[in-house]
């Protein structure tokens, strides 16, 4: 008897230890990076996020990988190069055209056609059809926001500015930069300027350039993207009224070529500059860099100033599942988790991301009730992208490396435009 | 077994040979077969137009123009502060391990980190260089360090002296030790001035010494990355822009895998040719 009850209990241990093994050789690891991991605010959510995907699927385990915002597509390129990249990576819309021509993007429509008919139709189509390569989807649309003018409502009052009046147009808007650009401690130099923007050769320098150059009736390339438009009168005004308000006007603080996106952001933070071009990114991070501004308070935001035509840049981000994944019904598990309508609005709610799903954007409370959220929505029927071209990072970097060589007077405004309007036609002739 | 042990350092030598070949070997032939690499898949297998685009590329020659300007500075400086600092922690200074250890403290700091902080330091609205400059009354309002044309790559060289001297430092300061002091003793009873024991017992005692630091020194600055891409990217327009910064562009921002290895291949090219007084002074010893 006494030697039953042992080989019982002997044998009740190795099938205990046996299951717990069995299911731990089942559960399936997934790498997922994404750059917002290194942000505080999003890395709460993205972790909360995760939690929530791990209680609803036992058998997935994710990693989560940081990677910097500039060095995403460095960290991407070669990891995908070595067939290391993670099942599950975020990036910009405008670097899929890169990631397609080198095959380092799943094709993602068998798992699509497993959803069923309809599955796409929640979200805007603009988005979808940046996503495919060849007509087919590669990557899962995420983030879809309108550039907007952030600016400080307490500076426009000291400056004698109404704010619940802001900037319509680009003639008011410099206006305004002029009476807000002051010298507000009384010791005769100018410590307060008001517009901070991007100079330096940094992947956000286009998101706010672009809102001027369309507004202004111009555009970088022409229609079938095989040449530059940048010889047309609109964008040579387009280009001279940017240059022009360091050069000239003054309106922008000192140090233009080597200030990038949290440089400007932590300007508007310390009450530097009263107004920059932003998106839903902006509140939150500014409110981290100086929580005694009180920046859901004091901010207020207005469509982009229009010259012509009313116009702005579309921040749209993407998620990509890895070619040579291991795990891919998993990674589209995890895939479809985040770009799910609930998940969305957990963006939104968590960080102040508007969605690219219309069930989400279009319709939440949360979404149209917010002052911010609201402004961004409305700008969406304006908004445009940077060209899906392969070659674009190298003409936006040639087009800055042009526009610096004006800011800082090494040429005038017609002699740099013409000198990029050359060198992209080369590009592209390539 | 005669035979066998005058084999045997074949196996000492191998596991050393393989692991050379596989990280250095490896990446320089997969580089130069990428630069003779098509960049559109057509009827040719390889061509030789990347090389002949660098010719014909609107920044190349601006960009190695700025190259040898940067090193030039660069190594200069360093081979001047680099002396005199390794002179001074070679005489008999009182708390010298404590001096060395803070001469060798710009070394440790990351590229990355030392170009961020430096960037801030330089900022023109908030940084202390023009703070402290305004309120010694020697400027009347903030210079734009690296957003000024004639300043820019300047300031990055200055930023790259005090990155990279503590390496020449160490250099000279172990040649200095080796130098017997007998030399000093017998230039003093001769009567010798400082200028004279300086240029006729230190510098030829440093001459090989000087020779190695020149050579590794040259081919760290050619590959200096960090610093520049932290605090300019380049800019403003081309004008801090150096071979490895282009080439990265080249390579993670623009995809152009091809080019940027024939980039690659001619910064080799040249960093060997740079190299060689340095090899041809290590066969001469041996």
């Amino acid at each position: 008897m006494r030697k039953i009850v042992t080989l019982s209990i002997c044998m009740a241990v190795f099938l205990a230890l046996f299951s717990a093994n069995l299911a731990v050789a089942a559960q399936v690891t997934l790498r997922f990076s994404d750059w917002h991991l290194t942000e505080d605010v999003w890395n709460k959510s993205l972790n909360e996020g995760m939690d929530i995907f791990h209680k609803r699927h036992s058998n997935i385990k994710v990693v989560l990988e940081p990677v910097s915002y500039k060095e995403k597509e460095t960290k991407y390129t070669v990891e995908s190069a070595a067939g290391r990249a993670p099942d599950v990576f975020h990036v910009h819309a405008f670097s899929l055209p890169m990631f397609f021509s080198k095959g380092f993007a799943k094709d993602l429509t068998s798992f699509i056609e497993k959803e069923g008919p309809g599955f796409m139709d929640a979200w805007y189509p603009l988005p979808i059809d940046l996503m495919k390569s060849k007509g087919k989807i590669h990557a899962m649309p995420g983030d879809y926001m309108t550039m907007v003018l952030f600016y400080n409502t307490e500076m426009f009052k000291a400056a004698g500015l109404n704010p619940n009046n802001p900037p319509k147009t680009c003639d008011d808007f410099l206006d305004y930069a002029k009476k807000l650009t002051r010298d507000t401690d009384g010791d005769g130099k100018i410590d307060q300027w008001g517009f901070g923007t991007l100079g330096s050769k940094s992947p956000g320098f286009s998101m706010r350039f672009g809102p001027f150059l369309w507004s202004f009736g111009g555009d970088y390339l022409t229609p079938d993207m095989k040449h530059s438009a940048l010889d047309s009168p609109e964008a040579k005004e387009a280009f001279t009224f940017f240059v022009e308000l360091y050069t000239k006007h003054k309106v922008i603080p000192p140090g233009l070529t080597a200030m990038g996106a949290q440089d400007v952001r932590t300007q508007l933070a310390q009450k530097k500059v009263a107004m920059i071009m932003g998106s839903g990114w902006t509140p939150p991070i500014v409110n981290k860099i100086n929580p005694d501004l009180k920046a859901f308070e004091v901010l207020k935001c207005a469509p982009a100033p229009t010259k012509r035509k009313q116009a702005t840049a579309i921040w749209l981000s993407s998620w990509v599942m890895s070619p040579t994944t291991k795990h891919p019904n998993e990674a589209w598990e995890l895939i479809k988790f985040i770009t799910s309508k609930e998940i969305e609005l957990k963006w939104f709610v968590d960080n102040r991301v508007t969605s690219s799903r219309k069930d989400v954007s279009g319709v939440a409370p949360e979404i149209l009730n917010d002052k911010f959220a609201s402004v961004m929505a409305s700008q969406l029927p304006y908004g445009k992208v940077e060209p899906q071209i392969k070659q674009w990072p190298e003409i936006i970097d040639t087009f800055t490396t042009s526009l610096q060589e004006a800011i800082v007077g090494m040429k005038t405004p017609d002699k740099a435009l013409a000198e990029a309007h050359e060198r992209i036609n080369a590009i592209l002739a390539r | 077994m005669r035979i066998k042990d005058r084999h045997m350092w074949i196996f000492f030598v191998l596991p050393g040979v393989l692991l050379l070949i596989l990280v250095l070997g490896f990446p320089a032939i997969t580089s130069v077969l990428y630069s003779v690499k098509p960049e559109q898949a057509g009827d040719v297998s390889y061509t030789l137009s990347h090389y002949s685009n660098l010719l014909k590329d609107p920044f190349f020659k601006t960009i190695f123009w700025n190259t040898g300007i940067f090193v030039f500075l660069s190594v200069g400086t360093h081979m001047i502060l680099g002396l005199a600092v390794a002179m001074v922690l070679n005489s008999a200074l009182p708390a010298q391990p404590l001096f060395r250890l803070i001469a060798l403290l710009p070394w440790v700091i990351p590229d990355v980190v030392a170009g961020i902080i430096w960037k801030w330091m330089f900022d023109p609205i908030y940084g202390a260089i023009n703070d402290v400059l305004l309120k010694m009354g020697m400027i009347q309002s903030s210079i734009e360090w690296l957003s000024n044309p004639k300043l820019a790559l300047l300031s990055v060289v200055l930023v790259n002296l005090w990155r990279g001297f503590p390496f020449v430092m160490l250099i000279l300061l172990a040649g200095l030790q080796a130098i017997p002091k007998v030399l000093y003793e017998a230039a003093a009873i001769d009567g010798a001035s400082n200028l004279k024991t300086f240029f006729y017992i230190t510098i030829p005692g440093l001459r090989k010494m000087i020779v190695v630091a020149l050579a590794l020194d040259i081919v760290w600055e050619v590959r200096r990355f960090g610093l520049i891409q932290s605090m300019t990217q380049g800019g403003p327009g081309v004008l801090t822009e150096v071979l490895s910064t282009y080439t990265y562009k080249q390579y993670f921002q623009f995809f152009r895998f091809e080019y940027a290895s024939a980039i690659s291949v001619v910064l080799t090219v040249v960093l060997l040719l740079v190299s060689l007084p340095y090899i041809w002074m290590i066969s001469q010893e041996e």
